[in-house]
């Protein structure tokens, strides 16, 4: 395939994803609000476009009384949670329902269970990194963490075939897979990501963070964020949030461009005991465990 | 989801599950790291609970508000805190004890070192085994470069050196006899390959398995011995800088990198860590576990 029909045949399936039934109907208005400054978002859009969808409903106060999300029990209304937790957080979580409910029951090969507790996990991973750093916003970092795969997710529905040999390419060869997928498909799940964030009119730096966490040197803009996810990604899949295979793979931290790109703009870094955040995000493994299984059911054991 | 489940993760609770721990443990916890650099996850918080209720019970210590005084101001410290650490990591050590830092080793590093060294005359890898205790860890790392001598390794001579401090422990070490909770997480098929049965309840390690070690005596602060210990190609040493100040640990490691060659790991304990004490190490990360990395030559990164 040429690269101008290659680029074809992505922009052709990908337009197809927007029908797709599994996706809920509150998504893109959602998504929307997401992209306006807070101060420009009100309470009660947030609430009336919820109150259309009940099973999101139900499902975003279950997940604001998970451990991950700071709240000691569920909370009784949407109202009541922005109230407690803020309307950024809300809409996090929002947005992890939305997206865990897009999800075909099994295509590509790949295991929604496995593929949440990633994105769950990244997105935890993120907000917990920006944390450390002075002036992040990591409530972003955790939109970014989240996002940042969401190409996976669009090739199981228009890829199901070439990515389920890609998978099984990944998981012999023991290679990470965007590596896999250029192999055997010539594009990996950035390009089709990107298609769809731009589809979805996300924001440029979702964009840039879909578009290159594999290699947050190429991105245009917000670098230090893709950089941030570029990271938080590998230590997941370095500490049992991967993609459930063995990556045969060493991480050299100062070795890594991205940690150049983060440390540029966040001299602080230098202070962060990686080694004791890691021992840290092993603890909270179990919460992002917990709350996967929450929402497809299963057990909560860790593979 | 049952929120009384999501409750008990986010509060850590005793091993008979009844009573939520002190939230002083944490600091305990956080005091360990600090000074140690050993770190006890959340779920594992009771055992660092049970630990200082054994301490306090020896100590007729009531409360572990006065335990912790007892670790901080009071003027004997530092020997508690040792004590306190000895009790934590008791019963700790056994047999193929981090799969994860096993599975780096022959997944990633082995590869590595075999191709960076592949042009030398003398094909030959150096393993230390420092503070190497009753012999566990240096007995593991031998069957599984025994594994890999028909693969990898074909060609390739291995020499392990494991050294500790105490006399005893050499002479256990030496002799290579294990009991069912040393081999608790040992595979029949290692059991069968490099063990003969002793009596009932005890495994000995084969003779073949010995050769590849070579056990002795050795303080970590003789710096004139620590010189002589060159050209390592992978130095292991868990849980023992712990018990160490600032300024030895730091001394100590210094000694690890000059003994290490270039393209050199090294390996602590799975919850330790080296922060602020060596900047010319790499921190790297594999699948599960960490090491410190010597940069090689050819990566142009010292």
């Amino acid at each position: 395939m040429t690269p101008t029909s290659l680029a074809a045949t992505i922009r052709e399936r990908v337009a197809r994803i927007e029908t797709m039934p599994s996706i809920p109907a509150v998504f893109v208005p959602l998504l929307e609000l997401l992209n306006l400054p807070p101060e420009r978002v009100k309470l009660d859009d947030v609430v009336k476009l919820v109150s259309y969808d009940n099973t999101i409903a139900a499902q975003c106060l279950r997940m604001a009384g998970s451990p991950l999300f700071g709240l000691a029990k569920s909370p009784e209304t949407i109202r009541a949670a922005m109230i407690t937790l803020g309307l950024r957080r809300v809409e996090t979580i929002l947005l992890t329902c939305c997206l865990s409910n897009a999800f075909p029951a099994k295509a590509g090969g790949l295991d929604p269970v496995v593929f949440w507790r990633h994105s769950l996990g990244c997105a935890m991973v993120c907000r917990k990194f920006s944390e450390k750093l002075a002036a992040a916003d990591s409530d972003k970092a955790y939109m970014a963490g989240l996002l940042h795969d969401i190409g996976i997710l669009v090739n199981c529905i228009a890829f199901p075939n070439e990515l389920s040999v890609a998978m099984a390419h990944a998981t012999t060869e023991q290679i990470p897979i965007d590596e896999a997928e250029h192999a055997t498909m010539g594009f990996s799940h950035c390009e089709t990501g990107r298609e769809l964030a731009e589809k979805w009119h996300l924001a440029d730096d979702m964009v840039q963070v879909i578009a290159h966490h594999h290699a947050p040197e190429r991105s245009r803009a917000a670098q230090p964020l893709v950089a941030l996810v570029h990271l938080s990604d590998l230590l997941c899949r370095m500490r049992g949030m991967g993609y459930g295979y063995y990556e045969r793979r060493r991480v050299d931290w100062v070795s890594n461009p991205a940690w150049e790109i983060l440390l540029k703009e966040h001299r602080e870094l230098d202070g962060v005991d990686l080694v004791r955040f890691t021992f840290e995000l092993d603890e909270a493994i179990g919460e992002v465990f917990a709350l996967v299984s929450s929402i497809f059911g299963g057990s909560a054991a860790r593979n | 989801m049952n929120i009384g489940t999501q409750t008990a993760m986010t509060t850590p609770f005793s091993s008979k599950g009844a009573e939520p721990i002190d939230p002083i443990f944490r600091q305990i916890r956080d005091l360990v790291y600090k000074v140690c650099g050993i770190f006890q996850l959340e779920e594992k918080l009771y055992l660092m609970a049970d630990a200082c209720g054994r301490r306090m019970k020896q100590l007729a210590v009531r409360t572990p508000r006065e335990y912790w005084d007892l670790l901080t101001v009071h003027t004997n410290r530092e020997a508690e805190l040792r004590q306190l650490l000895n009790e934590v990591t008791i019963g700790e050590t056994c047999l193929f004890r981090s799969p994860p830092q096993l599975d780096a080793l022959r997944k990633v590093i082995l590869p590595e070192l075999v191709q960076d060294k592949s042009k030398q005359v003398v094909k030959r890898l150096r393993i230390w085994s420092a503070g190497c205790s009753t012999g566990e860890e240096s007995y593991t790392l031998a069957m599984n470069m025994m594994e890999e001598s028909d693969r990898l390794l074909k060609g390739w001579t291995v020499e392990i050196l494991a050294t500790d401090l105490n006399d005893r422990s050499v002479e256990t070490a030496k002799a290579g006899i294990y009991g069912d909770y040393a081999l608790r997480a040992t595979t029949d098929y290692f059991k069968r390959k490099y063990f003969s049965p002793i009596d009932e309840k005890k495994l000995q390690i084969r003779p073949e398995v010995k050769k590849l070690i070579t056990f002795s005596r050795l303080n970590l602060q003789d710096d004139s011995r620590m010189l002589f210990m060159k050209g390592m190609d992978l130095i292991f040493c868990c849980n023992v800088l712990i018990y160490f100040d600032g300024p030895s640990k730091a001394k100590v490691i210094d000694h690890y990198y000059s003994n290490l060659n270039f393209g050199g790991y090294f390996f602590l304990g799975t919850s330790e860590s080296l922060f602020k004490l060596n900047d010319k190490f790499h921190l790297v990360h594999f699948p599960g576990t960490i090491a410190y990395w010597k940069p090689s030559l050819k990566s142009g990164k010292l």
